[in-house]
């Protein structure tokens, strides 16, 4: 094998796509006490299906909650009282969006698309832990695919078959 | 130049270290989820009945793979690798075996998706009917074996009852005949060759093995070591001993003549059903009391038609009717506890086909014991006084009583063929479910598999939260896998039932062995919680 073959596989290698199956966040470490985008990839339908609905749960400790609206999507959102009051700048914040949907769009199984958020990662979040963001698939049909597994400790999500997209937090800059 | 050549080498093994660090990379980055490819369709449908079997099978995916290994486990249990198929695009297509029995199928089946990583599943199907287990091995034996068995058993029991019992005369009854010595010396001798030939059978069948392998020392080997064993070197013994005291004349003769009936009993009570139930204390010395009362009313039938021949016939023939009436009493008192132990029910004398054999066995008892008051009643007091006549009637009838102890004792060695109705109760107590408790911090779960055997089963599942409070479910799915015997995950989601329990209804365990079960609870749209054990399927 030549070398310019040697370093096309290592390329190749390298280059592989890093989520193509589960529904996953496309940027994966952020400090707390910091404003997140959370960009969620959605690679598939469920089971061939094309996907209607996406639904994203709103995790404690995360506050202060803006979904980018999307074309061809309805954007619903839910509101409600988080655990505590969290310190948002100064404000003090108890209450606000915690259910994100986008619905009535379609997106083929052969298809991909990014559904975007932003939020504020409050400072009460611990770093050096993993925020997980459950999100629902719905698709044609009925199906659903739930990627709502939280690891448990001394898991990794590579041991669940739907696992939360998640995100690992670093320490406040 | 061997500079140049190093540094050729050295540059390949940098490029190589810089791949592998590359694959390692790519492996090993944090948060990356890969392909993994999912079942979207089969055919056979997961739970379909089919009429016949399916013309192949198709499993489609989500994404492209390839397949690991793919297995069939057939409704007997057997489990065959699938090794012809053919792969086109996200779609497997395998060959059916042409031999597909009735039953339920499983067929398990494990990819690898274009990121490497392995997925499995089984699909479920029945032909003609769901479940229909194949008969068990035991209906399965072979007819030269059994018949070899059973005649093993009527030759061992003939030994015993017939000739010990005829040399036991000497010892309750009175001098044996002479002219009853030399058919008990045959007898006893059918009865030595009886116990290697049952012996065989019984090794030939504990391994399954067909006739021909009748000189394999491991036949031999399993005959011995079971139970068997132990009746076949007591039964010897016993034999021998009654073979001596025949030429023993006087007390010693009758000593032995006695224990060789001790060792009958003990012989009898060494093996079979009866001996084996419990309670022991009762079950051990009722056999053994049984088989020697039989032996020694069975026993003395012979001398003492030969005795009538004689001409001290009328005084032996005294002796006979007032003592018989003891081992009488014990025969049925041991036959009673041994019947209302292993029977149970008398509805079984019917209905099993250990209550059958029974039944038949103690009809024929009837007809002996109403022969027997025959010459009680009517022959023995004019037999006694030397009538011609009564005495030839006498031993006429008694030829008779023989031929019906053959009979008995036949119908007795069908008993190695039939569990009694007690270890049926004991097997359909293996109908109850197996269950596995699974407890976690935030859900426990009682999982029943019903019945806890191989077969056609629903499971049911309990839930409650961690603090044992009611735990309220949107879904709930189940997996059943048993990896030790090649078979993956059947999945199937649970119903909820009006008591709030779940059930999943219509699965098929097809082995026997420790089970992986899986449930996930879907609390909310949200939140999921899973719990995982195992199972154990009792054979």
């Amino acid at each position: 094998m030549s070398k310019s073959a040697f370093l096309a596989a290592v390329l190749a290698a390298l280059a592989t796509s890093p989520a193509l199956a589960h529904v996953t966040l496309e940027t994966q470490q952020a400090p707390v006490g910091s404003t997140y985008k959370a960009v969620l990839r959605v690679p598939h339908g469920c089971k061939g299906a094309p996907t209607i609905k996406v639904r994203v749960r709103v995790p404690e400790g995360m506050i202060a909650v803006k979904p980018m609206p999307k074309a061809g999507w309805a954007l619903d959102t839910v509101k409600g009282k988080y655990g505590k009051t969290y310190d948002y700048y100064g404000t003090p914040t108890a209450e606000g969006v915690t259910e994100v949907i986008w619905s009535g769009g379609k997106l083929l199984d052969e298809h991909y698309d990014e559904f975007v958020l932003r939020g504020y990662l409050t400072t009460d979040l611990k770093p050096e832990t993993t925020l997980h963001v459950p999100v629902v698939q719905e698709c044609e049909g009925g199906s659903v695919e739930r990627w709502i597994e939280i690891p448990a400790e001394g898991k990794s999500a590579d041991d669940y078959k739907f696992p939360a997209p998640g995100l690992k937090l670093t320490p406040k800059k | 130049m061997p500079g140049r050549w190093l540094q050729a080498m050295l540059r390949r093994l940098l490029v190589l270290l810089l791949l592998l660090g590359a694959c390692a990379a790519a492996t090993l980055r944090p948060g990356t989820a890969l392909a993994h490819a999912a079942l979207v369709t089969t055919t056979p449908a997961d739970g379909a009945v089919l009429a016949r079997p399916p013309a192949a099978f198709t499993l489609r995916f989500s994404e492209p793979v390839s397949p690991l290994v793919l297995r069939l486990i057939g409704p007997d249990g057997e489990t065959r690798a699938l090794e012809r198929f053919a792969l086109r695009d996200r779609e497997l297509t395998i060959e059916v075996p042409t031999d597909l029995a009735a039953g339920s199928h499983v067929l398990s089946w494990r990819v690898v998706s274009e990121d490497g990583h392995p997925v499995g599943g089984s699909v479920l199907f029945s032909i003609g009917a769901p479940g229909a287990r194949p008969p068990e091995a035991s209906a399965q034996r072979n007819l030269p074996i059994t018949l070899a068995l059973w005649l093993g058993r009527v030759g061992l029991y003939l030994g015993l009852a017939l000739s010990i019992g005829g040399v036991a005369f000497s010892a309750w009854v009175g001098p044996l005949p002479a002219s009853a010595r030399r058919p008990l010396r045959v007898l006893i001798v059918l009865g030595l060759a009886a116990v290697p030939f049952a012996l065989a059978a019984q090794g030939l069948d504990a391994l399954a093995a067909p006739a021909s392998d009748v000189l394999r020392p491991e036949i031999w080997r399993a005959g011995i070591g079971s139970s068997f064993g132990h009746t076949a070197a007591i039964a010897t013994l016993a034999l021998l001993a009654g073979l001596v005291s025949l030429s023993l004349a006087g007390s010693a003769g009758r000593a032995l003549a006695l224990a060789a009936l001790l060792g009958a009993g003990l012989a009898l009570a060494a093996s079979g059903h009866a001996s084996a139930a419990s309670p022991q204390w009762l079950m051990r010395p009722a056999v053994f009391l049984h088989g020697i009362a039989m032996a020694a009313w069975a026993g003395a039938l012979l001398p003492l038609a030969q005795a009538l021949r004689g001409g001290d016939g009328a005084a032996t023939l005294a002796r006979f009717s007032r003592r018989i009436s003891f081992f009488l009493i014990i025969l049925f008192a041991s036959g009673a506890a041994l019947a209302i132990v292993q029977v149970e029910q008398p509805g079984a004398l019917l209905t099993s086909t250990y209550g059958l054999v029974l039944t038949a066995k103690l009809a024929l008892v009837a007809v002996l014991l109403g022969l027997a008051t025959f010459n009680r009643y009517r022959l023995t007091a004019p037999a006694r006084e030397g009538a011609e006549p009564a005495k030839r009637r006498l031993r006429g009838v008694i030829g008779v009583e023989v031929a019906i102890v053959l009979a008995i004792l036949a119908t007795a060695a069908l008993w190695r063929f039939t569990p009694p109705p007690r270890t049926l109760t004991i097997a359909s107590a293996t109908a109850v479910p197996a269950s596995v408790h699974i407890h976690s911090e935030k859900a426990m779960a009682e999982i029943s598999v019903r019945p806890g055997r191989p077969g056609p089963a629903n499971v049911s599942v309990a839930l409650l939260d961690g603090n044992f409070g009611p735990l309220t479910a949107k879904e709930v799915r189940l997996s059943l896998a048993n990896r030790a015997a090649g078979i993956e995950a059947v999945e199937r989601p649970a119903l909820r039932q009006p008591d709030g329990n779940w059930l999943v209804e219509g699965l098929t365990i097809p082995v026997a062995g420790r089970w992986s079960v899986e449930i996930e609870i879907l609390v909310s749209d949200f939140e999921m919680i899973r719990l995982g054990d195992t199972i154990e399927i009792k054979p």
